[in-house]
């Protein structure tokens, strides 16, 4: 019986994500076919671009930042903690990892370990601020997490000007906080054959945030708090859950999964943060998260289709394909997984509660019949 | 069942009442057999058909809008409209016309959050009615209510009954069951036992066939009360956020190895009563002690681990995580106690080996601990949630309408396990709607009226009748 369920449950599980991805196709083929575009040539070109090396190692290195983004969102996501604001906190935690970075001098892996503590502590502290008002005044963290997203672009906007966090960079018109020197990077991975590009070392650091993000949520009595406050906050409190410490906690350590976010841009290749360090990765790891369902390896699997879309949409282009094709496709995917998996998600709770009653049934069968022969 | 009648569903937990009701109502698709309605076969597919046929249903839980009006919560999902906009004028008019045609009549301007509970299903009723239904079905519709409220539902009832409508009642209450209706259906496992007038039976043999075994009663042999204090509440008041009085002025001790009983109308303090001994509220006065301990400022976790146990009034809300199997469910309220941890990590292999206990010997009917609770049965929901606070000899086992919703069986077996911890010295603190079982659990009871404890009795020598009174302040209760 229980094998049966798991199963059961295996290939429901599966179910969700194959009828997003198929339904997903569908509308973008429709969307390319509305445009005079033929789907099978423009998904076969996309997928043509994954034998090239390069591209690989762009899909790793992007699908990695997403990783830790959507690993941050799915933090809180667990607690139904909705922190809009990990784009705000990576932000401003690169651009002050990358100002103190800059700034000192260490020994290689201090180097390293400091910026990437002063990135999580920024983080943390930034989402912190959203949790205290939470737990205070009742604010909505999804209100105060937006706001302090532009309060961020404010803070970074004004610390990276001359004079004060920023200098300009030689051989650009741009500016950026004073290069990382050589002790304080993360050396790449040569990992792909064929191409001097290097896979992000911090992708290491991605595998661990995932590995412990499973093991605390699951195996930790930390997590099984975390879980019950997000299944349902009266049973939680009922059980001795303190709600307020909990939403502190739990938005501090998703503030400093998001501090890592642009560690492997920042580590990896940039050393600086400039004007041109990537933005909106906090709104691609909602979405990817959404699209894991919060489960690690799920996450994975989402970071790297989404990866894989962004690094190859480029080459739509060649057949006069709009780019932003990709974009319908992200979009439309996000929309289909969630449907999906609120469908299996009812199908599947009818489900086993009629195996239930189907199995007490039959049991009680079998006891009516010995007790008639007894 | 005929037109203009009223027909009772009696049956244990899990016996397959509200599948049925589910059914009937197009919720569940049957796997096989034939509805009719007037000589028709008719396929339900979903509610929005069956409200068409004429069904409407009431069910256990009000599923009301408390910040709407009675008007806005009757028409609430069939709003009349003229010109796109909402006719108000026209409904308030049929609600008047229905109100007085059967006798429900509430004040249709009313925020239904003023309401009391009997009003409040008065409006759910008028909500099926409005929308034109026949048929009604009323799921436990009686299990809210005290007696008063009862005897006026009832009067509803025959109301709509002499008016050519049908009823379906479901109850767990066969003294109601057998003064209500015209034709009972007793379900076991799933199948009909057997259809009976009420006049045939007594309510005894109608819990026999329900069962298919002898009845319990609630009653305690010999007292085991010692003069060992475990909860002492000193002078406990509560106000709310605008600072009325929720709680006044309450003192009581329970004692090692007995059970006191706190009887009263629902809404009278006693679930703020239960939630600052379990320190989800904290008390504006007053002092609380768990043996030599001054527990009044301990979280509700620390009351947790210094063996306080709870049964929580409402299993859906605060006793279970629904979409959670069984063996967490297990953990829960005890996660940070073996045999569900172990320092900060949890233990799942031990959960799970005393979850499969307590399924074992509280005979809570599942196939297996990796379910989900939603698909297990009030009863046997009830029954994971005894047997987990039971676990690990808690000293303080605070137990809120332990067997609501729950049937003959799972009662009795219930109580079994309450008289057996008690006689083993645990201190039980009882609330309950249920007076016979109040009676019989208790030794010493107390009554709550609003907030404040208004007389004692002795269990040995108080009818359920002078209780009810001194719940509604009607008298003493031999104080």
């Amino acid at each position: 019986m229980i094998g049966r369920f798991s199963i059961r449950g295996v290939a429901l599980s599966v179910a969700a994500p194959l009828l997003a991805i198929v339904f997903a196709l569908t509308v973008t083929s429709l969307v390319l076919l509305a445009t005079g575009n033929a789907p099978l040539g423009a998904f076969s070109t996309m997928l043509a671009q994954l034998e090239k090396p390069r591209i690989q190692v762009n899909i790793l290195n992007s699908a990695t930042t997403y990783y830790l983004s959507a690993i941050a969102v799915a933090i809180g996501f667990r607690m139904k903690l909705f922190n809009i604001g990990v784009d705000g906190q990576y932000r401003l935690a690169a651009m002050l990892a990358a100002a103190v970075g800059g700034a000192i001098a260490l020994p290689p892996v201090f180097h390293v370990a400091t910026i990437i503590l002063v990135a999580m502590f920024v983080g943390a502290l930034w989402a912190g601020i959203a949790a205290v008002l939470k737990v205070t005044r009742g604010i909505s963290e999804v209100i105060s997490t937006i706001m302090l997203n532009f309060i961020a672009t404010g803070i970074v906007a004004y610390l990276l000007a001359p004079g004060r966090l920023a200098v300009e960079i030689t051989g650009s018109n741009n500016i950026g906080t004073k290069v990382i020197p050589e002790s304080g990077r993360v050396p790449g991975l040569p990992i792909i054959p064929g191409t001097p590009n290097l896979v992000f070392g911090m992708i290491i650091m991605a595998i661990i945030v995932g590995v412990g993000y499973w093991f605390v949520i699951n195996r930790t009595r930390f997590g099984f708090d975390l879980r019950a406050t997000g299944a349902s906050e009266t049973a939680a409190v009922a059980s001795g859950v303190n709600v307020k410490k909990m939403i502190i906690v739990t938005m501090l350590l998703s503030g400093a999964v998001a501090g890592l976010v642009g560690m492997p841009q920042l580590l990896g290749d940039s050393y600086t943060y400039g004007l041109d360090f990537p933005t909106g990765l906090g709104f691609t790891g909602i979405a990817i998260a959404l699209l894991g369902r919060n489960n690690p390896i799920g996450i994975a699997f989402g970071a790297l289709l989404w990866s894989f879309l962004d690094n190859t949409s480029n080459s739509l282009e060649f057949d006069n394909v709009p780019k932003q094709t990709v974009l319908i496709m992200q979009g439309v995917i996000v929309l289909s997984v969630v449907i999906a998996y609120e469908l299996v998600r009812r199908y599947r709770i009818r489900m086993v509660a009629s195996d239930v009653g189907r199995q007490l049934d039959a049991e009680l069968v079998t006891t009516a019949a010995q007790g008639g022969s007894a | 069942m005929k037109r203009g009648s009223v027909h009772a569903i009696v049956g244990e937990n899990g016996a397959g009442k509200s599948t049925l009701m589910k059914i009937l109502y197009g919720m569940y698709r049957p796997d096989s057999g034939e509805i009719f309605i007037d000589g028709e076969p008719i396929t339900l597919s979903s509610p929005a058909v069956a409200i068409e046929l004429g069904i409407g249903m009431v069910h256990q839980h009000f599923q009301l809008a408390d910040n709407f009006t009675v008007l806005e919560n009757v028409v609430l999902g069939s709003e009349p409209t003229k010109g796109g906009r909402l006719d108000f004028a026209l409904a308030r008019q049929r609600i008047g016309d229905l109100g007085r045609q059967y006798g429900l009549e509430v004040d249709p301007d009313a925020l239904v959050e003023d309401l009391g509970v009997g009003d409040r299903q008065r409006v759910e009723i008028l909500k099926v009615l409005y929308r034109g239904a026949t048929t009604i079905i009323l799921d436990e519709p009686t299990a809210v209510l005290v007696p008063q409220e009862v005897d006026e539902l009832f009067g509803a009832l025959l109301e709509l009954k002499q008016q050519g409508l049908s009823i379906i009642f479901i109850s767990h209450k066969l003294d109601e069951v057998r003064r209500v209706a015209d034709d009972i259906t007793v379900i076991r496992r799933g199948t009909t036992v057997a259809t009976v007038k009420p006049a045939d039976v007594n309510s005894r043999q109608l819990a026999e066939l329900m069962v298919g075994s002898e009845l319990p009663t609630p009653e305690t042999r010999e007292s085991t009360v010692t003069d060992v204090d475990v909860l002492v509440v000193k002078g406990l008041t509560l106000h709310d956020s605008v600072g009325r009085d929720l709680l006044t002025d309450i003192s009581l001790a329970v004692h090692s190895g007995e059970v006191v009983g706190i009887a009263g109308v629902e809404g009278n303090g006693q679930a703020e009563l239960v939630e600052a001994i379990m320190g989800m509220r904290t008390p504006t006065a007053g002092e609380i002690h768990l043996g030599s301990d001054d527990i009044t400022t301990w979280s509700t976790r620390q009351r947790r681990e210094a063996g306080v146990a709870y049964i929580p009034e409402d299993r859906t809300r605060h006793g279970l995580l629904q979409d959670s199997p069984l063996w967490e469910n297990r953990m829960l309220g005890h996660q940070t106690q073996p045999p569900n941890a172990r320092g900060i990590l949890l233990d799942r292999k031990g959960a799970k080996a005393d979850t499969q206990r307590i399924v074992d010997e509280f005979d809570v009917r599942t196939p297996s601990i990796d379910v989900l609770a939603s698909a297990l049965s009030g009863g046997n929901q009830q029954k994971l949630i005894v047997g987990r606070e039971m676990s690990g000899d808690p000293r303080l086992l605070i137990a809120s309408h332990p067997t609501r919703g729950v049937d003959v069986g799972a009662q009795s077996d219930i109580w079994d396990h309450l008289r057996a911890a008690r006689a083993a010295g645990l201190a039980v603190l009882l609330i309950s709607a249920d007076l016979d079982e109040l009676i019989g659990l208790s030794d010493a009871i107390v009554v709550m009226l609003r907030g404040e404890l208004v007389a004692t009795a002795d269990p040995a020598t108080v009818t359920p009748e002078q209780l009810g009174s001194a719940m509604t302040g009607a008298g003493g209760a031999g104080a």
